[in-house]
């Protein structure tokens, strides 16, 4: 839900309440980045911010149990969201296809918002395009049928965090295109220069066409809190899209 | 639902086509010639074929009481392939080499033949239990394999 992630990205940065959006039919999201790149502590984020707003709960799902929280914009952590959060942990490809598959079976109300970390781990078992094309299908069948079951006015939304290679070869070149192709609005978290004791990101937001792209500064600090700031515009700043190349046009 | 995904992955003049086809189609009254030019012009040999599938009556749409859907169809070699209802996948080796892989087809003929069929209203319903909806949606993985 790239209106999720960026609610949860103008948290940060003191930005008014913003419009009020509802959350219907928003396009999947896929969230990119290297290792250590902050992919976990936006989808936790995103997670609290779904939870916060009462829509239903929120399923996340991940091969390991998270070791520890994430670090998160402090203030959200609070227990009764996090109570909404449903941790489940697929071990295996097939684990997450039977999951997937059975999800219309359990009654009860609709999860709002779907989260995936670590999809290369769930791809590395069956590299085939058939294969990550149906795993990415079937993610977005699951997310429509949750907002079919929460009815009108109730989205279901998908974030899905997939790490990137510094170098990819052509066969991840050509999965993550195909992935694009069931993802069209993606956000990229790449390294910045980082302060004394401080981590920082740039994360790029690209709505696919649905908005403008937009761009945050995200910093961890040694404490472990984040906090978000909108990129600083310069004029001519144009160098990010070394990674987001074929799939982002609109 | 569908258009919605649809229009995701297909070229908006094929949405305009397939959305003009849905506002003039009548029960069991044939497409008209210029649509049926227009399918054959975006999509070569794979338009005859997905209407033949539709006239064999070989589009199943299967529902459980959760509300979840998921269509079959069956080919012309006698198997039969799953095709997503919310977003453009097909189990057919075709669907895996020219369109995902080679990505020089828009659809193979049975996705075409679902929405086809979505388009002229007919099809074959078919109603499963919870459990049995499932398992058409894992079959998925055992079809792949031959």
């Amino acid at each position: 839900m790239a209106e999720t992630l960026r609610r949860v990205l103008n948290l940060g940065s003191a930005a008014g309440p913003g419009e009020e959006n509802t959350a219907e039919a928003e396009p999947p999201l896929l969230l990119l980045g290297g290792h250590g790149s902050g992919k976990t502590a936006l989808l936790f984020a995103a997670a609290l911010e779904a939870a916060g707003e009462g829509r239903g709960p929120v399923l996340f799902l991940t091969r390991r149990p998270l070791q520890r929280l994430p670090r998160g914009i402090g203030a959200a952590l609070e227990p009764l969201r996090l109570q909404k959060i449903r941790f489940q942990y697929p071990p295996s490809t097939c684990e997450l296809l039977r999951l997937l598959c059975s999800a219309h079976e359990t009654r009860g109300p609709a999860p709002s918002l779907l989260l995936l970390d670590g999809l290369e781990e769930y791809l590395a078992e069956d590299p085939g395009s058939q294969e990550a094309a149906y795993l990415a299908a079937l993610l977005l069948d699951t997310a429509a049928h949750f907002s079919h079951r929460a009815g009108s006015g109730r989205g279901c939304g998908l974030i899905v965090a997939l790490q990137t290679q510094e170098e990819g070869d052509s066969a991840t070149a050509l999965q993550l295109a195909l992935l694009q192709r069931y993802f069209p609005a993606q956000c990229w978290l790449q390294p910045d220069a980082p302060g004394p004791g401080q981590h920082c990101l740039r994360a790029c937001l690209e709505p696919g066409g649905l908005g403008a792209r937009a761009e945050w500064r995200v910093t961890f600090r040694q404490d472990g809190e984040m906090t978000v700031t909108p990129w600083p515009t310069q004029a001519g700043d144009t160098s990010l899209h070394k990674g987001s190349s074929s799939g982002g046009q609109p | 639902m569908a258009v919605a995904a649809r229009a995701l992955m297909l070229p908006a003049v094929v949405e305009e086509l397939l959305s003009e086809m849905a506002a003039a189609a009548r029960d069991g009254a044939p497409i008209p010639d210029e649509h049926l030019l227009s399918l054959k012009f975006v999509f070569g040999s794979s338009a005859v074929q997905a209407l033949d599938l539709v006239d064999r009556q070989s589009v199943t749409l299967i529902s459980s009481p959760s509300g979840r859907r998921v269509y079959q169809v069956l080919g012309s070699s006698g198997r039969t392939y799953v095709c997503l209802a919310s977003c453009h996948y097909c189990s057919c080796p075709a669907f895996a080499f020219s369109v995902l892989r080679k990505g020089d087809s828009l659809l193979c003929k049975h996705l075409l033949a679902v929405y086809l069929s979505q388009v002229m209203r007919t099809c074959q319903q078919l109603s499963v239990s919870d459990k049995q909806l499932t398992d058409v949606l894992l079959m998925e993985k055992t079809q792949e394999a031959s």
